[in-house]
């Protein structure tokens, strides 16, 4: 972790966040900003590894730089750090491609915990998160034959293991725990967390796709 | 000297004739007289010079005269011995002249029926009851003239009313009168009573109809009535100011008319509407009185015969239409309609025979009236159909109110649910507005404090304010948390928390489907208690493990901390130390009704027992 892109508006917190993640990542060079506009210019400027993301910034949202990021460095962990803790703003930024969803007012050694976890390819996934992935797919799963989405958008949906992994999360389970409930590796384990957030970001961008094409921005 | 004789010789017929009338004892004795001398003549008395041929009464001028107009004079003899003594009224009871008749006594004017010259009184149905007065009865032979005018019966439309005199009788006034009574009502009064009923039903029926067209056969025969009664209302009108010519010619308009009328009802009230017989009838009340007027008032009758006949006939083929689907749809109507038609029609058919053949006598009276009164009968029918509807009608009707009724109340329901639905939908995005603005504003300024104070105690109170903030913006009835989801999500947390302090964590909870919820308060208060708790193991207690258990028992959420570290020191008055959050812990579990223990002994490790009434908790919401 060398080059870690800090967005967040006020100075207080950046500064705090900045020391956070020092002490997690000793060696990093930390690129702040404090608005959507200046992040997305540093990233088409620096190839980044980890980006800490706020949400609510003066010029806009931080899902746009969580987006921009799965486009143009796709390699580059997005972390959503922010206040609010409700699905209308956790479910966006976790369909654009955040890896993870930290929220500030956490004690310092959870989040430092959560950071060190996502430096060794272990996205955090809460047990709230895990509930409302669960329910979003059962939602998703759900027959609808009216909607033309159900034919259009590529089936995506969550194999039993990955539902498994989920339904212990919830329950309060790490991952590591997980893994020996499972008798598999706590990196397999942290693999299906991320083929989950894979597949929340290929749904929310088949969707995407097929509401721009049914509001005629494509076939023209 | 022959003629001379031969008038002799009938005065002595009619002496023969002739009953005496004795002054005793015969007070109900009447003489009936069956011939007399008669003579065409219009001087203004018997025109003695001519000879007048004896004739049998009845004397039916159609008969014995034809295409005569009269005046026809008869006389007759007669004479009452004694009478002038016992002062007894005698009296004249002619049944029926046609079409009206002066009376002379002696040579002197007794009774006059009327107009005598054109336009004539009209006294066809009229019996006439003339007193003859003592004071001019000689003791011997008295003389009786009477002159009648009368029309031949080409110049009518009915035998009726062809001119003609009925058989005379002569005797008492008292006994006279009461027969002339009954006459007088079989023909005139019963007559007028049923054309007066027809005519006030007709009307209302007609109105009935007209103002609903769905009901036309009832306008229709309305008509038909007031038609009746209108044909009728001679009985009434005996002078006209206009000539007989005229009369007959507008009565005989007025047949086509009841045909149409009738023909219509009988179609309309059996569902049935034809475009043809809508044209046909009124065309047929144009033609017949052109066809009259061409023939002339001296053809009336043959030409009004040969109409009856076509217009009968009409009406008795719609009677017969009607009869058939009435059948066949096996209505309940059938059989007293089928009844009062059937009886109508024959009525019809003994009053056609009986003009045809100049018959007289009550079953012809009986059939003149039959057919009104069967009008009358289907009349009352058609009403007490109408009232069925009606009362059927306003049954459904509060019926129709009734679902009306409920259809709107339903439908204020739905409105008032739906309005309720775009209120919550309005205060869930208000709320969420607000909850926006005071996450980036007011929450990140105490976030700020959070992770800035260097005071620990400043920075809780910041962080818990923080959780108030959500708590107030989410509303305290928020949604309530199924415990499944709390327990796990604060095992997440301690089992978290303790991994990273390094202390062996060990946590057991129900693991079965929990129907239970916490309200979203209960769920944060039990939150901030749990996080305080393994906060003091992780700083204070200098433990290696710590377990957590949390159990069901009795509605109550029972959550027992137990570490093994060094105890919570005693402070000098004897109670575990305050710098631990004790007392915050306990006054968190008393707002949910519940308590939390603290055992504690230096070198004993720490228990502490948190107790929550599970449905007190949610009520707190």
């Amino acid at each position: 972790m060398t080059n870690i892109l800090l967005l967040e508006d006020l100075p207080e917190i950046r500064a705090w966040l900045s020391s956070l993640v020092l002490q997690v990542f000793p060696d990093a060079q930390i690129a702040e900003a404090a608005r959507v506009h200046d992040a997305l210019g540093l990233v088409s400027a620096i190839k980044f590894d980890l980006a800490l993301v706020d949400l609510g910034l003066p010029d806009g949202s931080g899902v746009d730089v969580v987006a921009a990021l799965r486009e143009h460095q796709p390699e580059t962990q997005s972390v959503v750090v922010t206040i609010h803790d409700d699905d209308d703003h956790l479910f966006p930024a976790l369909q654009a491609g955040a890896f993870g969803y930290i929220l500030k007012e956490q004690a310092r050694e959870l989040i430092i915990e959560q950071l060190q976890r996502i430096s060794s390819g272990e996205p955090p996934l809460s047990p709230s998160i895990a509930r409302r992935v669960m329910a979003y797919f059962a939602a998703k799963s759900k027959p609808q034959p009216m909607s033309a989405s159900s034919a259009s958008v590529p089936a995506v949906s969550l194999t039993d293991r990955e539902t498994e992994v989920l339904l212990r999360v919830a329950k309060g389970y790490t991952l590591p725990e997980i893994g020996q409930q499972l008798t598999l590796s706590r990196h397999t384990i942290a693999d299906y967390v991320k083929q989950i957030y894979r597949k929340l970001n290929v749904s929310s961008r088949a969707e995407a796709a097929l509401e721009a094409q049914r509001m005629g921005l494509f076939g023209r | 000297m022959f003629r001379e004789g031969r008038q002799l010789g009938a005065r002595l017929l009619l002496w023969l004739v002739l009953v005496l009338l004795t002054a005793t004892g015969v007070a109900a004795q009447t003489v009936k007289i069956h011939a007399a001398q008669a003579l065409v003549s219009d001087q203004s008395s018997f025109p003695v010079d001519q000879a007048a041929p004896r004739v049998d009464l009845p004397d039916d001028w159609s008969v014995s005269r034809p295409d005569s107009n009269g005046p026809v004079w008869y006389r007759l003899s007669f004479s009452a011995p004694g009478l002038r003594e016992k002062g007894e009224l005698l009296a004249l009871y002619i049944e029926h002249v046609c079409t009206n008749l002066q009376v002379y006594l002696n040579g002197q004017l007794v009774h006059s029926g009327g107009q005598m010259s054109e336009p004539i009184t009209q006294n066809c149905n009229h019996p006439q009851l003339v007193s003859l007065p003592a004071g001019l009865i000689g003791p011997g032979l008295n003389s009786l003239d009477l002159k009648v005018v009368g029309h031949a019966l080409s110049r009518v439309a009915s035998t009726h009313r062809a001119g003609g005199l009925s058989a005379l009788e002569i005797g008492p006034q008292s006994v006279l009168a009461g027969k002339h009574a009954r006459q007088l009502a079989l023909n005139v009064a019963v007559p007028q009573a049923v054309s007066a009923t027809l005519l006030l039903m007709g009307s209302f029926m007609f109105v009935l109809g007209w103002m609903n067209r769905r009901e036309s056969h009832l306008a229709y025969f309305g008509a038909l009535s007031v038609g009746w009664a209108i044909i009728e209302s001679r009985l009434w009108l005996r002078d006209l100011p206009f000539d007989n010519a005229v009369a007959e010619f507008l009565l005989c308009s007025m047949l086509p008319l009841l045909t149409w009328a009738s023909v219509q009802f009988l179609l309309r009230y059996a569902q049935h509407r034809s475009r043809w017989v809508d044209i046909a009838l009124p065309l047929q009340a144009l033609v017949m009185p052109a066809s009259l007027w061409l023939a002339g008032p001296e053809r009336l009758y043959p030409m009004a015969s040969f109409w009856y006949v076509l217009l009968a006939l009409q009406t008795l083929a719609a009677a017969v239409f009607y009869l058939r689907t009435q059948y066949r749809e096996r209505r309940r109507s059938f059989w007293p309609m089928a009844l009062l038609l059937c009886i109508a029609t024959l009525a019809l058919a003994v009053e056609y025979v009986a003009q045809k053949f100049g018959l007289r006598g009550p079953w012809m009276l009986l059939a003149q009236i039959a057919t009104p009164v069967m009008m009358v009968l289907v009349g009352l029918r058609l009403l007490q159909q109408q009232g069925r509807a009606l009362q059927a009608a306003e049954e459904s009707k509060a019926q129709l109110e009734l679902r009306i009724r409920e259809a709107t109340a339903e439908i204020e329901r739905n409105f008032a649910q739906l309005a309720e639905l775009r209120v919550e939908k309005v205060t869930e995005r208000e709320r969420k507005r607000i909850a926006a603005d005071l996450h980036d504003d007011l929450g990140a300024k105490l976030l700020t404090i959070v992770h800035t104070s260097d005071s620990e105690r400043i920075s809780t109170l910041a962080r818990e304010a923080l959780e108030e903030m959500r708590l107030s913006v989410r509303g305290l009835t928020g949604k309530p948390v199924q415990l499944i989801d709390a327990l796990g999500d604060w095992r997440a947390e301690v089992i978290s928390r303790l991994g990273q302090a390094g202390i062996e964590a060990d946590w057991t909870a129900p693991h079965e489907e929990l129907p239970q919820t916490l309200s979203a308060r209960a769920f944060v208060q039990t939150t901030r208690i749990l996080r305080e708790a393994v906060s003091n193991v992780i700083k204070h207690a200098g433990a290696t493990h710590c377990s957590l258990s949390c159990t069901l028992f009795d509605g109550d959420l029972q959550i027992v901390v137990r570490d093994n570290g060094n105890g919570i020191p005693m402070e000098l008055d004897g109670r575990l130390d305050r710098g631990h959050g004790m007392a915050s812990m306990k006054h968190r579990a008393k707002q949910l009704q519940g308590q939390c223990l603290v055992e504690s002994g230096p070198g004993y490790g720490t228990v502490i027992r948190l107790t929550l009434p599970l449905n007190r908790a949610i009520e707190l919401a």
